[in-house]
């Protein structure tokens, strides 16, 4: 099958791509993000092979997708990434290899999301990839009280940089930015996706959530902002199809207070005054009792509101869902596992092995 | 006949209103010489409408949006995407059967073919209603305590124990620690909506608090507004006042003023200060009733949508005017709202408000220590440190709102916004509007208590 696109040669990729279909490449393809996106591309049929690239298999690969087992984080993974890249005739790679959820193990971390996107950029270099379609999240903004309330993409990354997990995703988002600035030819899409909330998802804020009592910070009510899981997903299909660079805000539409959010979700909220609640979480968070190191208590204080014009505007992508239908779905799914009604991995398990495998 | 008709009365969503006015008038002309003629072409208009209505609702799957992804996105998860592009194009066979003739004459043809969504509308209200009604009325009517359980459900959006039930599923109630977290989700609710707007102001909260804003606004500062006419009644518009008072009633007296006295009832959203939202509780509370961080970003996007802005140019310096320099504008910014305007083309309108820099004089500032609290600086006034919190509560003085003429900053050109100098002069003009007119209030007031 390769070989007649092979025989186009290198820069014949339009053509072999109207010709035969396109390939396209994931990495962390186990992950939430990643095994989703491949159940959609498989039955695209305009995509001739899907090139899933994780630790372990993708339980969503079918007859066009070719699994290859390749761990990041280690040193001379780029030559095998190109590699694959080029006897692939790769058309484009849509790097999803990120933690969705702060983790402990920091330097794995770092190696995985900094050092890891510099590889995978190094890969699609050599092997001259047509397009790279790159998640990232809003989160990077920061919340500060001094953010206007729709955040535009042209707004400076101010996350707290002595946070690995924003340090380490801000950098790789420098690292697409000058990969896309020196490559002229090259389309490189870097999607900032909201806190992502569904039904099936898992990563720290529904975990949050799942608590019974959930801490928030006395005397602040910040507007939060979700996307449901299935506009995120939509959203990077959206993102393979169209060759639109640039970098983009993918939000719901509206906001909503954070009371609010923890009412909704069938939750008591427990306000904390924030000068205690920053040494108390960060306390939690060493002995692994909580989700997200203190340096997310700013999350809870302040603005971190994002603009989702953009993404409407030039790529043509609309969510379906709103910020509170978001939160609603995902809400009455969590009642039922609350009752053990939905049978699933639990939310602490699968929380773990989403960790190792992203 | 009826496709000619039909491009008479397009429904044109305000572009040429006299336009529009005409094809009506000649429209009902129409009716009223061949009645039974217009009927006739009434049916057929009906039937065709109702044909297109098919015809826009049947070849959904080969429509051009509908393509494979979208399928393919739908297929993956959820099935509600297709109900959310479904949705997406009940508002395209309204508008065309709108257009197929029926507007006016004939409510019943338009209820049959056009507004589907207003008649489901109506009907969810009504469910929503007969629900709410059902609710609200107690079980047991021939209960000893019922006087007693109407009055707490009247306060307290409660379900008592075993409302659903018997005497067991009370005694289960009691006993289960959901039954309470049950409750207090509801409790916690009451006052507020599920839904604020984009900028976080909360509807049912601020409908709540009306009555201690009414207060204030008409009993307690027994405000007077004047040159009302000078305010838009739709459009995009920045009003341009003097900041006073320690505490930042300002805000929300004009926001009040402007709901009550407006013929149009204008919706206000003020910018505030920075620190406001630093500080707990305050910062939240503002910006559900109204308040908006000021910055550029905000104000721009609040005027793009047609919003009527207040902008207080003095900023922190305004709030923190001792008493003997009240009534004296200070520097305005950096002349960011004639950037806003010259940028967006909104007219300025200068306001005047006396008797709120009398209601918290302020004698002194501290500004040591005060980066810990998070606040620009700490207050004396006369009643502030010394009396505790109680020391916030304004002064009943006399309020005083003069709107004076827009000032209209078009023609200007494109560039103007980035013409420092330009921007400093205008902002100096508009200055010197607020403060003339403040002088005049200020020296015809005969008392600050009573005007």
């Amino acid at each position: 099958m390769p070989d007649s696109a092979n025989s186009n040669g290198r820069s014949a990729a339009p053509v072999r791509r109207k010709a035969r279909g396109r390939v396209v490449a994931l990495t962390g393809a186990a992950s939430f993000l990643g095994r989703n996106l491949i159940g959609i591309l498989e039955e695209d049929a305009s995509i001739a092979r899907i090139v899933a690239i994780d630790i372990e298999a993708a339980p969503t690969g079918g007859p066009k997708t070719r699994f290859y087992e390749l761990d990041l984080t280690q040193p001379t993974s780029e030559v095998r990434i190109a590699e694959i890249f080029s006897a692939e005739a790769v058309d484009t790679v849509v790097h999803l290899a990120f933690l969705a959820s702060p983790s402990h193990a920091a330097a794995y971390a770092h190696e995985l999301e900094s050092v890891g996107t510099m590889r995978v950029i190094t890969a699609c270099r050599s092997a001259r990839v047509r397009k790279l379609v790159q998640w990232s999240t809003t989160l990077l903004y920061g919340a500060r009280p001094t953010n206007p309330n729709f955040l535009s993409e042209r707004h400076p990354l101010r996350a707290r940089q002595d946070e690995p997990f924003f340090a380490d995703k801000i950098s790789a988002e420098h690292e697409a930015g000058r990969f896309a600035a020196r490559e002229k030819g090259t389309v490189v899409t870097v999607l900032r996706t909201a806190p992502i909330l569904g039904p099936t998802v898992n990563n720290y804020l529904t975990r949050y959530l799942a608590r019974k009592i959930v801490p928030t910070m006395m005397g602040f009510d910040p507007l939060l902002q979700f996307l449901h899981e299935v506009d995120a997903i939509a959203a990077f299909k959206r993102a393979v199809d169209r060759d639109v660079p640039g970098v983009f805000n993918v939000v719901g539409d509206g906001v909503l207070p954070l009371s609010t959010v923890v009412k909704l979700s069938g939750r008591l909220g427990a306000p904390l005054p924030h000068p205690i609640a920053r040494p108390m979480l960060q306390a939690l968070w060493v002995a692994h009792l909580a989700e997200a190191p203190a340096s997310f208590i700013d999350y809870l204080r302040f603005l971190c509101v994002a603009d989702g014009e953009k993404v409407r505007r030039e790529l043509g992508f609309t969510p379906a869902y709103t910020t509170r239908e978001a939160l609603v779905d995902f809400a009455s799914a969590q009642r039922l596992r609350d009752v053990n009604l939905l049978q699933e991995p639990s939310a602490k398990k699968s929380g773990k092995v989403e960790q190792v495998t992203e | 006949m009826a496709a000619r008709k039909k491009k008479k009365r397009h429904p044109q969503p305000q572009g040429q209103p006299q336009a529009q006015a005409q094809a009506q008038a000649q429209a009902q002309a129409q009716a009223q010489a061949q009645a039974q003629a217009q009927e006739q072409a009434q049916a057929q208009a009906q039937e065709q409408a109702q044909a297109q209505a098919q015809e826009q609702a049947q070849p959904q799957p080969q429509s051009p949006e509908l393509d494979d992804e979208a399928l393919e996105e739908r297929s993956s998860l959820e099935p509600r995407a297709d109900v959310a592009e479904i949705s997406a194009y009940i508002p395209n066979v309204e508008d065309d059967a709108l257009d197929g003739g029926i507007s006016m004459e004939s409510r019943n043809t338009r209820e049959i073919t056009g507004d589907v969504d207003a008649e489901l509308r109506a009907v969810e209200a009504e469910v929503d209603r007969i629900f709410h009604e059902q609710s609200r009325r107690p079980r047991r009517d021939d209960g000893p305590l019922s006087s007693v359980v109407n009055r707490i459900r009247e306060v307290l959006p409660v379900e008592l124990p075993g409302e659903h039930g018997d005497l067991v599923d009370a005694a289960k109630d009691v006993l289960s620690t959901d039954y309470y977290l049950r409750q207090w989700g509801r409790i916690g609710l009451r006052n507020r909506s599920e839904e604020v707007d984009e900028f976080g102001l909360d509807p049912v909260y601020e409908q709540r608090l009306r009555p201690a804003l009414d207060f204030l606004y008409k009993t307690y500062f027994r405000t007077e507004v004047s040159g009302l006419e000078h305010v838009p009644s739709d459009g995009r518009c920045i009003l341009v006042a003097n900041h006073s008072g320690v505490l930042p009633y300002d805000g929300m007296m004009v926001r009040t003023a402007l709901r009550r006295e407006h013929p149009a009832h204008r919706e206000v959203r003020w910018l505030a200060e920075d620190f406001i939202f630093h500080l707990p509780f305050l910062g939240a509370f503002m910006n559900r009733i109204g308040a908006v961080r000021a910055c550029q970003e905000n104000a721009e996007r609040l005027l793009r949508s047609e919003r009527c802005v207040l902008v207080f140019p003095e900023g922190i310096k305004g709030v923190g005017k001792l008493y003997n320099q009240k009534y004296k504008l200070q520097r305005f910014g950096r002349g960011g709202f004639i950037k806003l305007a010259l940028r967006t083309g909104a007219p300025i309108i200068p306001l005047s408000i006396v008797g709120a820099e009398e209601s918290a004089p302020m004698l002194y500032r501290i500004e040591y220590l005060t980066q810990a609290l998070g606040l620009p600086f700490i207050p004396v006034t006369p009643t502030f440190p010394a009396l505790g919190p109680l020391g916030l509560v304004p002064a009943p003085t006399k309020w005083k709102l003069t709107f004076g003429p827009p000032i209209d900053l078009e023609g200007h050109g494109a560039g103007a916004a980035d013409d420092a100098l330009l921007v400093v002069r205008l902002a100096e003009r508009v200055r010197t509007a607020i403060q003339k007119s403040l002088d005049t209030m200020v020296s015809e007031r005969k008392s600050v208590w009573f005007g």
